[in-house]
């Protein structure tokens, strides 16, 4: 008994030591845990706040594209709708053509979208988009736009420069539409295909609105304003892999008579024709479009998709004598031109990478004349904005992936040939002017 | 006649080459299909040596961007493309894309196994997550906030639910946003007071709510029976999408997928075929 309480004693004593042991080690992980949490709690307040921010950030986007080019025109400092006419004594030239950065804010909330997009080039900084855009919270199909934004006509002028095939747009849009935008307001309809599937509401959307009708950088000069609308169509035949988009467009609008002398050409003398009372001075001259497009895409198998899209406008143009886009002079007579031009555009897609495009447009700036009638007669009036222009493009674009892509063009550009007894100022266009252009460019697009 | 022999010697050799060329097939999209596409993926090459296909998830919008982009061959969503997606496949590619509907899905509705309520109807779940029915106690549950957790905005499932449930609205500002279905389940299922969505796949460890249509409908739980016969109000398609009609080996693995073989993952994985 003696030799076992000793034993007892230590063996209590070290119970009593190993729990006491065992107290200060759960202790210690207790507050090793409560540590922890409190580290824990920080994280996570953290996070909702870094969340809060990244939310937030998620409402802005920016994106943007960059398009360098070297381009060799067939003759020094010639006219050129391929970007711009080439500078006297030069023939090839290396540009930023287009340096577009753009910011987007969408508040998913209100419905709401900002949108701001500038042009930066080596020609200097220039505001391309500036708008507002509003949805309504009820069907939320219907948007109201109002600023600096493209003019709703037609399919060429909506559709992206970093999208598009051809390295510009035909001469007859960047005729009508210099710079695609205009300031103004409009409405949009886009029927939802969730709360009108497969009803024929689905397959059409307009846009239409009122604009100042001088461009996006230039003021108002009158208190009129000029409709511009579309109704557009979209029929999907996914069944047998075909679509079939399309629209008609209107524009109609004036423009303000600076000058009392207004010319029209007289159709059965082939000339202009001044007619200058004095109340033509402020009057406003009739602006109106009127177009129809289309756009036809087509999954061929194996090759991949093609598409063949086409657009046809004629109308009226109030413009100068010198130039045929719309009249915005401060002292300029005023000549009125009846106008029509299309164009055909094919292509096709070869497997992922690479596409082949070929395109022909027409422009007639003024219908009621032929190429004899320009300077067959001084009286006449016509000068190089009366004569008419085809072009084929031709071009091979090859994507190096999906930011980076390649673009080989040439533009075989003609033009009507001019009376043989025309004066000098326009004797290079008694035959065809050497104006073809080749273009090699580079975009980067994020 | 000489060099004409070595020219078709060469033609012959480089189509040699190219006939015994390893194809690549790369598949990226939806997170809800990504364990059915693996298995597919999986079973197919064990078949097929000659291919290899790669199989990523990232969620539908990921997925049709990368169709876009042309930096997949095959996207996998679990909702249908948006004409605006639909645009800008016709913009790059001038095709529409073709849609291929690979599997059907019951989307479940996740409540912690402590949480009471069993039954909702769609127009409750849709009121929950525009956060005009806040507490668990208004649909016959215990007194408590609920905890409103959903996928992020590039996922299919995040898409589906608003455009079929919230109607087009968005989510309440405070629900919170998780990356993958299984995020969201391992959420619920810690949180007594948490409500998550997501396939029926992951719909492991927490309990699923029956469904009603409307007050008057009878309530039904996502089982295959359900799903298959549509009596289950929230079933939808799981998608398979390519820029242009499949060809060569891509045809014949989506007519693979399409076929028995494919059908009988799809129920292994927990999706239900489409016959």
């Amino acid at each position: 008994m003696s030799r076992i309480r000793p034993l007892i004693v230590m063996a209590v004593l070290l119970i009593v030591a190993a729990q006491g042991q065992q107290d200060s080690t759960s202790e210690a992980l207790q507050d090793q845990i409560e540590k922890l949490r409190g580290q824990l709690e920080g994280f996570q307040e953290m996070f909702a706040e870094t969340n809060n921010a990244v939310e937030t950030l998620k409402k802005l986007k920016f994106s943007g594209y960059v398009q360098s080019q070297f381009q060799s025109a067939q003759t020094a400092g010639i006219a050129s709708f391929a970007g711009g006419n080439f500078p006297s004594a030069t023939a090839t030239r290396f540009s930023v053509r287009r340096g577009r950065l753009k910011a987007q804010y969408t508040n998913d909330l209100t419905l709401s979208r900002f949108v701001l997009q500038i042009d930066v080039t080596q020609g200097g900084v220039g505001i391309k988009d500036a708008y507002v855009s509003v949805k309504d919270p009820w069907t939320r199909f219907i948007a109201v736009t109002a600023g600096i934004f493209d003019r709703p006509f037609g399919f060429e002028i909506s559709y992206s420069s970093s999208s598009r095939e051809n390295p510009e747009r035909t001469r007859l849009f960047q005729t009508l539409f210099p710079g695609e935008r205009e300031l103004g307001a409009k409405i949009e309809v886009l029927p939802s295909q969730m709360l009108f599937n497969g009803e024929w509401l689905s397959y059409f959307n307009l846009k239409a609105g009122f604009f100042n009708g001088t461009g996006s950088t230039t003021n108002e000069n009158d208190s009129r304003k000029d409709f511009i609308g579309r109704l557009g169509m979209e029929f999907p035949l996914a069944d047998i892999n075909l679509a079939i988009d399309g629209g008609v467009s209107l524009y109609r609008g004036s423009a303000r008579a600076n000058s009392k002398k207004v010319y029209s050409v007289n159709d059965a003398m082939r000339e202009f024709v001044a007619d200058s009372t004095a109340s033509n001075l402020g009057n406003p001259y009739d602006r109106s479009y009127l177009g129809a497009d289309v756009q036809v895409y087509y999954d061929l198998p194996v090759l991949g998709g093609i598409s063949v899209r086409a657009e046809y406008i004629q109308g009226s143009q109030p413009s100068t004598s010198a130039d045929n886009k719309v009249y915005t002079s401060a002292t300029a007579d005023l000549y009125r031109r009846e106008f029509r031009g299309f164009y055909v555009n094919v292509i096709q897609n070869i497997g992922v990478d690479h596409q082949v495009v070929l395109r022909y447009d027409q422009f007639d700036p003024n219908t009621q004349v032929t190429g004899a009638n320009i300077g067959a007669t001084a009286t006449a009036r016509l000068t190089e904005a009366d004569i008419a222009y085809s072009t084929i493009g031709v071009g091979y674009i090859y994507h190096w992936d999906d930011n980076v892509k390649f673009v080989f063009y040439y533009d075989l550009v003609t033009n009507e040939s001019v009376s043989i007894s025309a004066p000098a100022s326009l004797a290079p266009y008694k035959t065809d002017v050497n104006d073809n252009v080749l273009t090699f460019r580079t975009q980067f697009r994020f | 006649m000489r060099s004409k022999a070595m020219l078709w010697i060469s033609l012959a050799m480089f189509s040699t080459a190219v006939g015994q060329k390893h194809e690549v097939l790369t598949v990226k999209g939806s997170d809800t299909m990504v364990l059915l596409a693996q298995r597919w993926a999986e079973v197919y090459m064990s078949k097929h040596p000659e291919l290899t296909i790669q199989v990523t998830g990232g969620g539908s919008g990921t997925g049709i961007s990368a169709l876009i982009n042309g930096t997949t061959d095959i996207c996998n969503a679990s909702r249908p493309i948006k004409p605006s997606e639909k645009q800008k496949l016709k913009q790059r590619f001038n095709s529409l894309g073709v849609e291929i509907k690979a599997a059907r899905d019951g989307l479940s509705l996740y409540v912690n196994e402590l949480n009471p309520v069993k039954e909702l109807t769609l127009d409750q779940v849709r009121r929950i997550y525009l956060g005009e029915i806040a507490n668990w106690k208004e649909v016959g549950g215990d007194d408590g906030r609920i905890i409103l957790y959903s996928r992020e905005n590039n996922s299919g499932t995040y898409v589906y639910f608003k455009d079929n449930i919230l109607g087009g609205k968005d989510y309440a500002p405070n629900t919170q946003s998780l990356p993958g279905t299984a995020a969201v389940v391992n959420a619920v299922s810690k949180d007594k007071k948490g409500v998550g969505y997501g396939g029926a796949a992951y719909g492991k460890g927490i309990r699923e709510v029956a469904l009603k249509a409307d007050a008057s409908s009878q309530a039904f739980a996502p089982t295959a029976e359900n799903v298959r016969s549509g009596k289950y109000p929230l079933t939808r398609f799981l998608f398979m999408y390519v820029r242009s009609r499949p060809a060569g080996a891509m045809k014949a693995y989506v007519d693979w997928i399409l076929g028995d073989e494919g059908q009988s993952i799809v129920s292994s994985v927990g999706y239900f075929p489409l016959r």
